[in-house]
């Protein structure tokens, strides 16, 4: 698999902070990334700018080959929506759409047509384990049945990444698991690339790498073989 | 041992931050234009009773002939089409002295003239054979004093006659035809402590009262979304507080203490306003014109009492939002049902106007009159956040684009939020459609330049005719003087006998042919269409400039609570308008779905509302052969626009706010 995403010697800095002091990541297609490390240690940053939401202020992001960093705030916002999923650990979902609608959301965004949208909405969430909440809201969810209609919008636009940051943080053990094994194994089918940010190394473990962040810096790099 | 929520509501207040400061300024802001606006509307209509207070001694108050020490008539006639109030007084021969009338110092004696201070630059101003020749002729006028007076702007004169002259005899009591009503009367009197107050002021408290009435609610929204403005906030310091240990009745109690200081603060700062403005207020002219600045003074209960109110308002909602977090607070973050309305809001509305509709047949007392509105206004409360609940299903039905979908299904879910925001332009919407373009009443057009003069009998009209194109030719009028038929009921007249002059020429033509035809009235004066409308119009002009005025401040109000309303909506759902944003969805989506939220209820319900209402009225106006009043519908078009405009732009105020919470979503070195 070729690289779909890339950041070369990043750094930033929030005043005399050095968040990230030259960081090196390659993102494959299908493959998994989790970024762990204590609090402060820079791991939120580094998905930030991995996923444009951050402008690094040194080295370079790039997907599939083409800088990220030095686009214009409207092609970065353009292109968060249309090649890049989110999951966050809570309160991502509109209150006061349906599942169903919360899924559509991108899609529409990207000018589809609602009904349209809808439909391919409602194609997640059979796989997600989600069949019959299409019409519940969000506060009608559980916090899991909730983080999996997350993951459906996240995979709905067909994104080339997937970034997520403590997906989990916000679940018991068991729902965590099984959350968790749905993100990484929906993400691949689609052939997405998975990001993760995550303090707990049991979610960590089901990710093909796992890199650890301390100081801005990488520490420790770890591959899995997922079974 | 000391509590420690005064200390400590102090240090959090203080150290709450710029958005903080701006969030207190914000809620105090919204207080003061709350009490402002109370305070204006309650001065306007304790004015207005004032007012109506001063001009009771006018008309004559009736006692047995026995009892009686003097005569009075009162007489109207018009210049520039404004009324003169004319008050003749004669002291009977041999009967005790009769008290000074008020704004004088003394009875008048005969041929002693008092004018108003507005009538004496009138009088100075206007060529005499306009205006002044309708008076005995004096060296100088005497100056009727304010006590005597509901306006600085009244045209009023108080004339002291003989009791055998033509102006005080029972001719000029002799209301013979309907225009006669209220702006004619004659009687003996022994004082002037009659409680009929004159036809110019007597139904303004009533129609100032509607103001009250409607914009009421308007400031009970404001309120309440001042209140509301701090909750995001106030959560977090809940979340933290209860977790260093305070118990929820001090946290309830910071909270209260915290939003009676804001809320008095701003209350009492509108207040301030409010007594600053009094000079600037007394200019803005209503009914019989501008005011006494005494007069708009409400006195210092009514001060405290809408400063408390205000405060109270504030500090309920503050409360009552930190109450529905306590309990809930995923409840509210989330929303976890939606806040439907069922359909029970229609038939308990379809009931009230079958109520209302079998009530309001006519001879309604003042109280059950009151008992319908107020029945209609709680009906129509209950009944709109149904119509907006069916509104945003209907719009989240149909809807193409995110924003439109996103609004829809806003309104569903919170449609009383949604309703609040919207109801006070809603209510006055209605009233300023329906009063705004009335023209209701007599349809006066047929009287263009004409001046009629009674005669006793229907003998003396042609030698009266005669006299009157003699008098017409010596003032320069170039006029046609005909006899009216007595049978006739519909022209100036009304079936009396006398003679109409048809004039050529414009109002000046019109005021000389009434001051010259003046001595041939026998003790009335010549008059013309102003006087055959006076009636009508001094209802409908009142009711058009309340309804308007009224509609301008619900707009001013509802612009004030919409601002508000978005930026605490801003605050509250920052976090999901952030990971939206950072998931790339446009700011001009969420900011759209924002400004629609508003504008659909705005538009369709307000906006309906108002139309409904002018509708009605030109239905009325067309049953009733009248026209519509085109300056009334001109003037409810820019308030609208105007109105409209304003709460586009408070809203679209929160902007900025929007673009600061959802911007740089990860400032943090993690």
């Amino acid at each position: 698999m070729s690289t779909v995403l890339a950041g070369y010697g990043l750094v930033k800095k929030y005043g005399s902070t050095t968040a990230l002091a030259g960081v090196d990541v390659e993102v494959r297609g299908r493959d998994s990334l989790a970024i762990m490390g204590p609090s402060g240690s820079g791991k939120s940053t580094l998905l930030h700018t991995l996923a444009g939401i951050i402008r690094p202020d040194g080295g370079q992001v790039l997907l599939r080959g083409e800088r990220l960093d030095n686009l214009g705030e409207n092609r970065l916002s353009a292109l968060r929506r249309k090649r890049f999923g989110f999951v966050f650990q809570f309160g991502q979902l509109l209150p006061e759409l349906p599942a169903e609608e919360n899924v559509a959301l991108p899609l529409m965004l990207e000018g589809m047509a609602r009904r349209q949208a809808v439909v391919r909405a409602r194609r997640w969430f059979a796989p997600l384990g989600l069949d019959g909440l299409e019409q519940r809201r969000p506060g009608q969810l559980s916090g899991g049945q909730a983080q999996r209609v997350a993951i459906a919008r996240a995979l709905a636009v067909e994104p080339d990444v997937v970034f997520a940051d403590e997906p989990t943080g916000a679940l018991d053990q068991r729902t965590s698991t099984e959350v968790i094994q749905l993100l990484t194994s929906a993400t691949r089918d689609t052939g997405a690339a998975l990001v993760m940010v995550t303090h707990d190394a049991d979610v960590a473990a089901h990710c093909d790498r796992v890199l650890q962040v301390r100081d801005g810096r990488i520490s420790n790099y770890s591959q899995f073989t997922v079974a | 041992m000391r509590s420690p929520v005064l200390p400590l509501t102090w240090h959090l207040t203080r150290s709450s931050g710029r958005r903080g400061l701006q969030s207190h300024l914000l809620a105090a802001g919204a207080a003061a234009v709350g009490a402002f606006v109370m305070l204006v509307i309650i001065a306007a209509t304790l004015g207005a009773g004032t007012r109506a207070d001063h001009t009771t001694w006018r008309t004559p108050d009736a006692v047995p002939a026995k009892q009686a020490t003097a005569v009075q008539a009162l007489a109207t006639t018009y210049v520039r089409h404004e009324p003169v109030t004319v008050v003749s007084l004669a002291q009977l021969s041999g009967r005790k002295q009769t008290p000074a009338p008020p704004g004088l110092s003394s009875f008048p004696k005969q041929g002693e003239v008092y004018v108003s201070p507005a009538l004496a630059e009138l009088l100075h101003k206007l060529p005499a054979n306009q205006l002044a020749g309708r008076f005995p002729k004096v060296k100088s006028y005497g100056t009727i004093g304010t006590a005597g007076l509901a306006s600085p702007d009244e045209l009023v004169a108080v004339v002291g006659r003989t009791p055998t002259d033509p102006a005080v005899s029972k001719a000029a009591g002799d209301t013979s035809s309907w225009f006669d009503m209220a702006q004619m009367e004659r009687a003996e009197i022994s004082g002037f402590g009659g409680d009929t107050a004159s036809m110019f002021t007597a139904g303004d408290q009533g129609i100032a009262v509607l103001g009250v009435v409607l914009l009421a609610m308007p400031v009970v929204v404001l309120s309440a979304a001042a209140g509301r403005l701090g909750a995001a906030r106030r959560e977090q310091r809940l979340a933290a507080l209860r977790l260093a240990g305070a118990t929820p009745r001090q946290i309830i109690a910071m909270t209260a203490l915290e939003a009676v200081a804001l809320g008095a603060a701003g209350a009492l700062t509108g207040a301030l306003t409010y007594v600053a403005s009094l000079p600037a207020l007394a200019q803005v002219p209503f009914g019989v014109g501008t005011w006494y600045v005494d007069t708009l003074w409400v006195g210092s209960p009514w001060l405290a009492t809408v400063v408390a109110a205000v405060t109270a308002l504030i500090t309920v909602s503050a409360v009552s939002m930190l109450r529905q977090v306590a309990t809930s607070p995923l409840g509210v973050a989330q929303q976890a049902n939606p806040r439907r309305t069922r359909m029970i809001r229609l038939a308990f509305f379809a009931a009230a106007l079958a109520v209302i509709f079998m009530f309001s047949g006519g001879g309604l007392q003042a109280e059950q009159a009151v008992a319908l509105l107020l029945l209609f206004y709680g009906a129509f409360w209950l009944f709109g956040p149904w119509v907006v609940d069916r509104l945003g299903r209907l719009v989240s039905r149909f809807a193409k684009r995110p924003a439109t979908l996103l609004a829809g299904r806003r309104l569903s879910d919170d449609p009383r939020g949604a309703w609040r925001t919207v109801s006070g332009l809603v209510l006055a919407g209605f009233a300023a459609g329906f009063f705004a373009v009335s023209l209701l009443g007599a349809d006066t057009s047929q009287y263009r330049g004409q001046v009629a003069v009674t005669t006793g009998h229907a003998f003396e009209a042609r030698h009266t005719a005669a006299e009157a194109r003699t008098l017409l030719h010596r003032a320069g009028v170039t006029a046609t003087v005909t006899t009216g038929p007595t049978d006739a009921y519909d022209n100036l007249l009304g079936g009396g006998s006398g003679v109409i002059a048809h004039v050529e020429g414009g109002q000046e033509q019109l005021d000389t042919a009434v001051t010259a035809l003046t001595p041939l009235g026998a003790g009335r004066f010549p008059y013309g269409q102003d006087y055959a409308g006076g009636s009508d119009k001094a209802t409908f002009d009142r009711l058009d400039a309340v309804t308007i005025g009224t509609l301008a401040l619900s707009f001013l109000v509802a612009a004030t609570s919409a601002g508000l309303t978005a930026a605490a909506n801003v605050l509250d759902r920052r976090r999901v308008y952030g990971l939206l944003r950072l998931a790339g969805t446009p700011l001009k989506v969420l900011d759209r779905a924002r400004v629609r939220e508003t504008v659909i209820p705005l538009v369709v319900l307000a906006g309906g509302t108002t139309a409904m209402g002018a509708y009605g009225s030109y239905q009325l106006n067309k049953a009733a052969g009248a026209t519509i009043n085109t300056s009334g519908a001109i003037e409810l078009v820019v308030c609208v626009v105007v109105g409209a405009l304003a709460m586009f732009a408070a809203i679209s105020g929160s902007r900025p706010l929007l673009r600061k919470v959802t911007a740089d979503p990860a400032q943090t070195a993690d």
